[in-house]
């Protein structure tokens, strides 16, 4: 202890696995730090979703959209809106924050990799959100029963697997989409701009198989729908068995694509970023 | 062993916009982009050996802290050779990171919503910290800085000098071999000031740390750096050590002599006169308080046994020599070659 220490190999993702756990564990404590705040949006939430779920109600009351039944469509869009729930981090809003701030220097400055350590704070929403959502999960199975859950051990398991890459999709837009803010210097335009596509593209508002053919054939070039609407047909068994390696593989390719994308865009800007004066 | 820092040729280049006044002027700039390039750092060389403990000034705006970044892998130089601990900080950052501490006075390093013990956790966890190193630099920061009694505190809740405080440690608890302190002292008061400057001969002391510190407390340079480097428009005005910096830029010395007694017309011109032969000038600012100027190099000694011979002295003391009054000099402009 005498000396400093000496230079050690450089921090990989697997080396540093327990940093990336407690910065999650860490994020997902703040989450739960501003209480009042926490309650106001949840109140807001589950108002817009009741409103949501009375919308539709009200179109299938009659019998409804055609290509989906009534007793299909209610688990998925409760289902949709759990996992999209669990699923919202906060990536362009922190980062943005910082980059403007000039904070992000404290985060490039971490063994952990920049990436990495925005990809564990993520998990931390995640984790957050989740614990959030369970109630509303419980309550609607009260009034669908087993129509919530998956028909097997394979569907639970390649819909949790589904779940994770989901995640990493989301990640991966976010973080790919806040690299512009190096150029427009302000997160907000960007941010909504993600927002108002996954609303639409991702089958969290209404399932894609009810969309017009064109608007369906344009959603299957997006990425979006990876992260909602993807687990929530594998977890209700909606997506056939076969097509479930498929979508799965498709995930997974997304969220390597805009995760290397991103990276490759991040680095290529941060070499221009001016970080000015002390 | 490489040197704890290496930098040779060091240029950093900035295009900055200018935006017009007002609405209009802002309403213009959409349309008609304006930039103007801005030189940060300015061909910089210098070495610093592990162990030394180097302190940068220089008016804001001078490029120490552009100068930090780039040592830190936070910003790309322009052009030049900058290494630390013998690692291109741009290419090997996060190799970097595991072995420096770093802390920007205005910048906080911390999570803002968590108490900063768990920050300190968080840390040791993210610097796979040793158990005994982290129990050395956690007990020997938290009681030098005194933040016991902070660590249960969300940080947005402290004050800029608690939550510095905070910051100092968290940038210490993994022992790095160089740490690079961006103002540290910010918002500090005397005494914790005084613990920090402590704290940091300490870290040198136990593990060789490397200290790199910009700060525009001199105090803090004078006790705690052996060699300065003076940064001007992002050149290096001077590289050396305490000493060599008040021999090369005291051009002028003041003896400041109190008198139990008013001496007549006729002392006082007898002592001008002398004095003249010196080359230093005098002025009585009050009946019994004379100010002495030197304007030859080595003068002071003279001068100050002249007045003790001539005057019945109650007090006396030198001015112009405080790395203080010398910097100050310097900034506006006084203490630098033609």
């Amino acid at each position: 202890m005498s000396t400093p220490r000496a230079l050690a190999g450089a921090p990989t993702f697997a080396s540093n696995w327990l940093g990336f756990w407690v910065l999650a564990e860490k994020t997902l404590r703040a989450k739960f730090i501003y209480r009042l705040s926490l309650l106001i949006s949840l109140i807001a939430n589950a108002l817009g979703y009741v409103v949501f779920f009375l919308v539709w109600s009200e179109v299938y009351r009659g019998g409804g959209g055609g290509a989906l039944s009534s007793e299909r469509l209610f688990p998925y869009l409760v289902t949709a809106f759990v996992v999209n729930f669990a699923l919202s981090l906060n990536v362009e809003v922190r980062f943005g924050q910082r980059l403007r701030q000039g904070l992000i220097t404290s985060d490039l400055l971490r063994p952990l990799g920049f990436m990495p350590f925005q990809l564990a704070q993520a998990v931390g929403d995640a984790a957050g959100n989740l614990v959030l959502v369970l109630p509303v999960l419980g309550l609607a199975m009260l009034e669908f029963g087993g129509a919530l859950l998956p028909g097997d051990l394979i569907a639970f398991g390649a819909s949790l697997l589904s779940v994770g890459l989901g995640l990493l999709v989301n990640f991966g837009i976010s973080y790919l989409v806040v690299q512009a803010t190096f150029v427009t210097s302000s997160f907000y335009g960007v941010y909504f701009t993600r927002v108002a596509l996954h609303q639409v593209f991702s089958g969290v508002s209404a399932p894609l198989v009810l969309f017009p053919p064109a608007l369906r054939a344009g959603a299957e070039w997006m990425p979006f729908r990876h992260v909602v609407e993807t687990p929530v047909r594998i977890w209700l068994g909606h997506a056939p068995l076969r097509e479930v390696p498929v979508l799965l593989a498709e995930q997974a390719a997304w969220a390597l694509g805009t995760l290397a994308l991103s990276v490759a865009l991040f680095r290529v800007a941060l070499s221009r970023h001016q970080v000015q004066g002390g | 062993m490489t040197a704890a820092v290496r930098v040779e040729a060091l240029c950093k280049h900035y295009q900055r916009r200018k935006r017009g006044e007002g609405f209009w002027g802002g309403l213009k700039s959409y349309f008609a982009f304006e930039t103007e390039s801005v030189t940060a750092v300015d061909r910089l060389s210098f070495t610093i050996e592990r162990g030394e403990s180097v302190g940068f000034i220089g008016e804001n705006g001078a490029g120490k802290s552009t100068t930090l970044k780039m040592l830190t892998g936070i910003l790309v130089p322009s052009s030049g050779q900058a290494q630390t601990l013998g690692l291109d900080p741009w290419r090997e950052r996060k190799k970097l990171a595991l072995n420096i501490g770093v802390v920007f006075g205005q910048k906080p390093q911390l999570l803002w919503d968590i108490p900063a013990g768990e920050s300190f956790k968080l840390l040791k966890a993210m610097y796979r910290i040793p158990d005994d190193v982290y129990r050395f630099t956690f007990d020997e920061t938290v009681a030098r800085l005194d933040v016991e009694r902070l660590l249960k505190t969300p940080v947005r809740l402290l004050s800029l000098g608690e939550r510095m405080r905070c910051d100092l440690a968290a940038s210490l608890l993994h022992a790095p071999a160089v740490a690079f302190l961006d103002e540290p002292t910010i918002g500090m008061d005397v005494l914790v000031k005084e613990r920090v400057r402590e704290l940091l001969i300490e870290m040198r002391r136990r593990f060789g740390t490397t200290v790199v510190l910009t700060t525009h407390d001199l105090k803090d340079i004078s006790t705690t750096c052996e060699r300065l480097l003076v940064l001007d428009q992002g050149r290096l005005l001077y590289d050396g050590d305490l000493q060599g910096f008040q021999r090369k830029f005291a051009r002028e010395r003041s003896v400041l002599v109190d008198v139990v007694s008013e001496p007549d017309a006729e002392k006082r011109a007898t002592l001008e006169r002398s004095l003249g032969e010196l080359e230093a000038t005098s002025v009585w600012e009050t009946p019994r308080r004379l100010r002495v100027t030197c304007a030859r190099a080595g003068s002071a000694p003279r001068v100050t046994s002249l007045l003790l011979s001539q005057l019945e002295v109650e007090d006396l003391s030198l001015a112009g020599t405080e790395i203080e009054t010398l910097v100050a000099e310097l900034y506006r402009g006084e203490g630098r070659a033609p």
